[in-house]
């Protein structure tokens, strides 16, 4: 068997059974994702019982709903998803996997370095990850990242799928539809078909000048991923990310919600394991109201330790709401290297006494935690219920 | 998780009211006169309601406390 063997993990309309809440009501009928509020009205993922009406991901909601009238809309549950799928992908890396997460629902790892840790096998190597991930997949095998994915495209949940080393011959028979589930080359499977080209076998007959001629570089790619060819996998880097959240007992928006974000913002950056870095990234979630979740990625220009600025570019992010929020959650995703704060060649006397007191707080949380130095927070002052008005929030001089 | 911390939250009290609801005596202070009440209704549409009655009161002893009763849970809190 060749050393170099690439696991696949598929749990197909992974973003629908989290968002609808389970998989069995997958089962129970027609059910698709709503278009997200303020996106394209186009449909979700859509469960079997629907793609037998014809509705699939991208069809438009009013044809959707013509094809098949009694199809049930799920609100999508982004924020949902990105956490479930951060927990599976953690729980593959902490049997050892170096994941090279795809959408959510697939990733790849190489079983190479697993084998000795897990009975010495593929086998257990699956066996492992399957026990890591807890829920139904499908689990594939192979020397590529692409015939992986057509091997756990035909397996099942409870059989692994392993492919044979002489991997054109495997993927010969298989549906040029494979080619979809890689951006790359997503929109290849529909041409090839109106051409009549419907397996990898017959793809990978056609010269490759003609397919570049057609495609352009999508076209010999295609062609190597049906001959068992693909790049390496570039398994992502466990990454650090603190987290804080925030319930809005009135539903909120508006000021309100401006409040709140000032109030994560600094809590955020009060937390310990900061340890002095500035932020790169952060994503902005919320759960909403009427159901389902919102969430937004947000990449700061340059790392970033002063709220005020982190504010200015996430508060008209919260613009993008489609409803009421009923919790808020910030969460830093990237840091920069630690930062000394910058000191003037002629420092004032302002300056020297808040330079002392920045480090007196910062001492101050060091002994006793983020909550050591805080300040009044007017959250929502004109409340009626008096213990929403008022908040203590991390105090930064 | 643990949410931020809120000021003036409320604190369980013991109350023993009237039958109209006024209270007579808060933590054990005998109350002298009720200068206001009011009642908040708020998040009906939810899985949890508040409905509280609330009294500002002047205790015997000079006190002015604000005190409420929860009417989902029937329990009295103070707050300030």
């Amino acid at each position: 068997m060749c050393s170099h063997m690439v696991v696949c993990v598929l749990i197909p309309r992974f973003e629908l059974a989290v968002a609808a809440g389970g998989r069995e009501v997958l089962a129970a009928g027609p059910v698709a994702l709503a278009p997200e509020a303020g996106r394209e009205q186009l449909v979700g993922e859509a469960s079997a019982a629907a793609e037998a009406f014809g509705v699939r991901a991208g069809v438009r909601l009013g044809e959707a709903l013509a094809r098949c009238p009694q199809l049930r809309l799920v609100t999508p549950d982004p924020a949902g998803v990105a956490d479930e799928w951060e927990r599976l992908v953690t729980g593959l890396e902490n049997v050892g996997a170096a994941v090279e997460p795809g959408r959510p629902g697939l990733a790849w790892f190489d079983a190479r370095g697993l084998r000795n840790l897990h009975g010495g096998t593929v086998e257990g190597v699956i066996a492992a990850a399957r026990r890591a991930l807890g829920t139904p997949a499908r689990l594939g095998a192979a020397p590529s990242r692409f015939a992986a994915l057509a091997a756990a495209s035909r397996a099942r949940v409870r059989r692994a799928e392993i492919a044979p080393p002489k991997l054109a011959a495997y993927l010969a028979p298989l549906p040029v539809d494979l080619l979809s589930g890689r951006p790359e080359t997503a929109a290849l499977p529909e041409a090839l078909e109106r051409f009549g080209i419907r397996t990898l076998g017959e793809l990978a007959a056609v010269p490759r000048a003609a397919l570049a001629d057609r495609f352009g570089a999508a076209g010999p790619l295609a062609k190597d991923l049906a001959r068992g060819k693909d790049s390496p996998l570039k398994p992502r880097r466990p990454a650090e990310s603190i987290e804080e959240r925030l319930e809005l007992p009135e539903s909120a928006s508006g000021q309100q919600l401006e409040r709140a974000l000032g109030l994560l913002i600094d809590r955020l950056l009060a937390r310990r394991e900061r340890r002095g870095r500035p932020l790169r990234a952060a994503v902005l979630g919320a759960k909403l109201v009427e159901g389902g979740s919102w969430r937004a990625r947000v990449t700061f220009r340059e790392a970033l330790v002063d709220p005020r600025r982190m504010r200015l570019v996430l508060v008209p992010r919260l613009n993008e709401l489609p409803a009421p929020a009923d919790a808020l959650r910030l969460k830093a995703e990237g840091f920069g290297p630690p930062t000394g704060d910058q000191r003037s060649l002629l420092a004032e006397a302002a300056a020297v006494r808040a330079a002392r007191l920045r480090e007196a707080v910062r001492q101050a949380r060091a002994a006793a935690g983020p909550d050591a130095a805080l300040r009044i927070l007017p959250v929502d002052p004109d409340s009626r219920v008096p213990e929403r008005r008022l908040a203590l929030t991390p105090w930064d001089p | 998780m643990k949410g931020p911390r809120r000021l003036a939250e409320p604190r369980p009290a013991t109350v023993s009211a009237a039958g109209d609801g006024r209270p007579q005596t808060v933590d054990g202070r005998r109350v002298e006169a009720v200068r206001e009440s009011w009642l908040i209704e708020d998040r009906w549409w939810t899985d949890a309601p508040l409905r509280r009655r609330y009294w500002e009161i002047v205790t015997a002893d000079g006190r002015n406390l604000v005190a409420f009763r929860d009417l989902e849970r029937g329990r009295w809190y103070t707050q300030r």
